[in-house]
């Protein structure tokens, strides 16, 4: 019986995996050396969803119909609905590997929640409130979830925005240890053609720490108490990837992924405070201290456009016909984003500087552009800069991120690391997309790839 | 899950080795154990060598219904696509199965022979086939369908999910969860997520 299986590491980046740390992972890098790895192009945006659900359905985020976490329902001012598994109307790879009679095992996958049957097991991930929900299939492994892990099964690490690192740098360890030894458990229980588990703890750590490894940061001392931490949690990983793939007969494929790759974060741009100094936005009051921009604040008899916070920024126009007070005549639709394009693209650091910002129009970033979508996607200083939603900050520019201590930025490639041999590839490249993880999965089961996947197959 | 009888029935053409097909996927992407008893499919194997006689036809029915027995009492999904015109051995195959779902697949006779992918129809007119049901041959229609699909005004996607929704309701197969989140589930998400940097 064929198998695969993709230990997923959100977040995993590949200057870490691949070059500074690549010699204290053995397990990582005896895969890398018989096998082929490359980088892994993400989605746009380059983020945890859509990036899981892009790469398991191998359609782009206009076909899922889903920009980020939270997404307009419709042209209002209401506010913005979370993409849960609901909306996941594509098919995965674990729906063509059920139709075809093979069974998979789903482990931690974001936007699985809330979890739909299949033909396998499958624990959901991010986005499940908590544990008192029901989030595995079929029900009763829930119940065998604490046991498999040896403790308390952690779906994510709680009050991440602490300043009580130890305590969140052992969460990590233990949530890690626990999913692992469980992936395991339900692995060896029953047999699996299709088999994926991703773990967070790497997203997490990468957040939490990375002023302190990263010698380019702004914030990193010398010789600080955690400047190893993210080094020794890849190492800690890696152990337990090389326990999982001790598992493993020799007709299985693994291949190791990221949703996304990470890097440093110079700071943020709070996109709500430039809207307001070019005259794009107004509020009915101006708030004096910084607080979180809300919808319920806007005059928008006197607003054309605003943007939403995160790693990226969404920027809505406020359009006449559209929108209910829209502003923007809808004849100079095409006009005004061009202009406002053009300034996003011109925004400067506080010397002066262009910081290099990309922006992106939906209908040329995807295929189709399903749901509503934004007016323009940017990444500030492409992506070394987040983009922070508070206003009342009285400047454009902040170093210290509104929403808590936060160092690094999502980065545009992840990892692709795959157990095959060179001559199984039909190209061998050092950037993948993220789309062809899919169809190649769909190919090594001898899964016919269906047409409408955006990838291609890796393997021959 | 135990397993039920889905039976199809209709005239030639009407749709039920598409929708069986259809529905075959989707439970299989639930993860339950399905068989699609094809009546095409079985001509050529079950019942090789049996006419288009009433008497010949029952037999057919009646093998497919045996077959059906056996799947469903073993928990698999059987699903029966066949004209199965007769309405006394329908019932005589729903009764022994119990676990029984029908879906008449309805369509008007002008459609069907504008349709005709196989050129049956045009053959039966012709009188090159014999005891073709619907033009030479009787259908009685079911009284009492679960599901009946217009299969000449509802799109393909429209009859699956109206047979999915059916047997969701009926507690035949588990249904696909549509939690919505609490007030207080969503604001913990959205903590969460401003906690991470997402929003």
């Amino acid at each position: 019986m064929k198998k695969i299986v993709i230990l997923g590491l959100d977040c995993a980046t590949p200057q870490l995996l691949f070059d500074e740390f690549r010699d204290a992972l053995p397990n990582l890098r005896s895969l890398m050396e018989k096998g082929v790895y490359a980088k892994l192009r993400s989605t746009d945006p380059p983020i945890t969803v859509p990036a899981w659900t892009a790469m398991m359905t191998s359609k782009d985020p206009g076909i899922l119909g889903f920009y980020g976490f939270r997404n307009r329902a419709a042209y209002d001012y209401s506010s913005l609905y979370f993409a849960n598994a609901k909306y996941v109307k594509e098919k995965t790879i674990w729906n063509y590997v059920s139709r075809n009679r093979m069974s998979s095992l789903v482990f931690g996958v974001p936007q699985t929640y809330p979890p739909k049957p299949l033909n396998g097991m499958m624990v959901a991930s991010f986005l499940t409130p908590n544990k008192e929900v029901q989030y595995t299939w079929p029900d009763d492994v829930k119940a065998e979830l604490d046991q498999a892990a040896d403790g308390d099964y952690m779906i994510d690490v709680d009050d991440f925005r602490t300043d009580d690192k130890d305590r969140l740098l052992e969460q990590i360890y233990v949530m890690t240890e626990r999913r692992w030894k469980a992936f395991r458990h339900f692995y060896k229980k029953d047999d699996y053609n299709f088999s994926i588990v991703v773990e967070m703890g790497v997203d997490r750590i990468h957040h939490a720490f990375w002023r302190f490894h990263d010698k380019k940061h702004r914030l990193y001392e010398p010789g600080n108490k955690y400047e190893t931490a993210i080094r020794d949690y890849y190492v800690a990983l890696d152990g337990e990837i090389g326990k999982t793939l001790e598992l493993f007969g020799e007709d299985t494929a693994v291949m190791v992924v990221s949703d996304h790759g990470a890097k440093t974060m110079h700071g943020a741009i709070c996109v709500n405070e430039w809207m307001q100094r070019e005259g794009y936005l107004t509020l009915k009051e101006k708030p004096s201290s910084p607080v979180r921009f809300k919808m319920d604040m806007v005059d928008w008899d006197k607003t054309r456009a605003w943007g939403e916070g995160g790693y990226y920024s969404r920027i809505f126009f406020n359009v006449k016909g559209r929108e209910p007070n829209g502003q923007v005549p809808a004849e100079e639709y095409d006009s005004f984003r061009e202009e406002i394009k053009a300034r996003l693209e011109d925004i400067r650091d506080e010397d002066g500087n262009n910081i290099g910002t990309k922006v992106l129009k939906p209908e040329e970033a995807y295929k189709e552009v399903r749901n509503v979508a934004p007016d323009l996607i940017v990444y500030f200083g492409d992506l070394d800069w987040r983009s922070a939603g508070s206003v009342g900050t009285g400047s454009v520019h902040l170093y210290e991120n509104d929403t808590g201590p936060d160092d690094a930025n999502h980065a545009q490639e992840g990892i692709f690391i795959c157990s095959l041999p060179p001559e199984r590839f039909a190209e061998v490249k050092d950037t993948f997309s993220i789309y062809d993880v899919a169809p190649t999965v769909l190919t090594w089961l001898g899964i016919d790839v269906p047409g409408d996947m955006i990838g291609r197959s890796l393997i021959k | 899950m135990k397993g039920f009888t889905l039976w199809f029935t209709g005239l030639s053409g009407a749709g039920k080795s598409t929708l069986s097909q259809e529905i075959e996927i989707a439970l299989l992407e639930r993860g339950m154990r399905v068989e699609v008893l094809d009546g095409d499919c079985i001509r050529e194997n079950l019942s090789k060598g049996l006419t288009f006689s009433k008497e010949d036809r029952d037999i057919n029915i009646r093998r497919i219904g045996f077959v059906c027995n056996l799947l469903t009492r073993n928990d698999v999904v059987a699903i029966a696509a066949a004209i199965s015109p007769y309405k006394a051995v329908r019932r005589e195959v729903r009764e022994t199965i119990g676990r029984f779902v029908m879906v008449h697949c309805e369509c008007p006779i002008p459609v069907l022979k504008e349709r005709d992918p196989k050129g049956l129809y045009e053959k039966a007119l012709a009188g090159e086939i014999k005891n073709f049901t619907g033009i030479s041959d009787p259908y009685e229609p079911p009284e009492k369908p679960e599901i009946v699909c217009h299969t000449d005004k509802e799109e393909i996607e429209e009859s699956v999910n109206k047979i999915l929704a059916t047997l969701e309701i009926l507690g035949y197969i588990p249904k696909l969860d549509t939690a919505e989140y609490s007030a207080e589930e969503e604001a913990k998400i959205k903590q969460r997520l401003k906690d991470l940097g997402y929003i």
